[in-house]
């Protein structure tokens, strides 16, 4: 299941929902992304996130169905906010249901690197003194690279 | 076609989506030079396009791809999410 959207969610809730949904599944791993009070050593107030709403969900389709192809996979959900967030929210929620820990561990894994570089969202920092559009990471981009997967 | 831009590009485009007619298909590397044309906004965003991703129809596309009327093209920096 994808979720895009404005309003905040609650990361335990989502989880206890998610596990009972999936209560035949041997393992449950999650990643949250949150936002920080800085950047490149910068203090920030807020951040704003921007997407593009239909390839979003075509892009973040295809990352599912690739992780399904590569490993044992039960269920998964990814919730994702967009608009103004402030310090401390939570912006990304990714979970894999699996009968065995490896699957839901390394797919996991998987699917937020892939989420990273493919999935259009694009973040804007936003201070006192000024706003900033955060910039895509070299290293995120190296992370993919060992995955034997190209969209 | 529509042609949608996003973050810092719509930011100093100053809109978010424009319907152009073209009468041939045209690569996308020849619509940035129709673009180009349109103003000094535009010939700004699209002087140097090397941290401009684009895609048509949803996908992740080069600027020798072909597009015609019926496609969607959108334009945006390399994505940050997660």
């Amino acid at each position: 299941m994808i979720l895009i959207q404005k309003k905040p969610f609650n990361y335990a809730k989502e989880l206890d929902i998610f596990s009972k949904k999936n209560k035949l599944s041997g393992a449950i791993s999650s990643f949250l992304g949150k936002v920080r009070n800085f950047s490149n050593l910068q203090k920030i107030d807020a951040i704003f996130i921007e997407h593009y709403e239909k390839m979003t969900k075509f892009q973040l389709s295809r990352i599912i169905e690739e992780a399904k192809a590569k490993w044992d996979i039960d269920d998964i959900i990814i919730i994702h906010r967009f608009g103004r967030l402030k310090i401390g929210e939570n912006i990304v929620l990714i979970a894999v249901a699996s009968k065995h820990r490896e699957e839901s561990l390394k797919s996991v894994e998987f699917i937020i690197n892939w989420l990273k570089i493919k999935a259009t969202f694009w973040k804007k920092e936003i201070s006192n003194d000024n706003t900033t559009w955060v910039k895509q990471k070299e290293s995120d981009i190296d992370k993919v690279k060992k995955y034997n997967t190209s969209f | 076609m529509k042609i949608l831009y996003f973050a810092n590009i719509k930011q100093e485009i100053g809109i978010s989506e424009e319907n152009i007619i073209i009468e041939n298909k045209i690569s996308i590397f020849e619509l940035i030079e129709l673009l180009k044309k349109r103003g000094l906004k535009y010939k700004n965003v699209f002087s140097d396009v090397k941290n401009i991703k684009c895609s048509v129809n949803c996908i992740f596309s080069n600027f020798d791809t072909m597009i015609e009327n019926e496609d969607e093209i959108a334009f945006f920096p390399p994505v940050t999410g997660g």
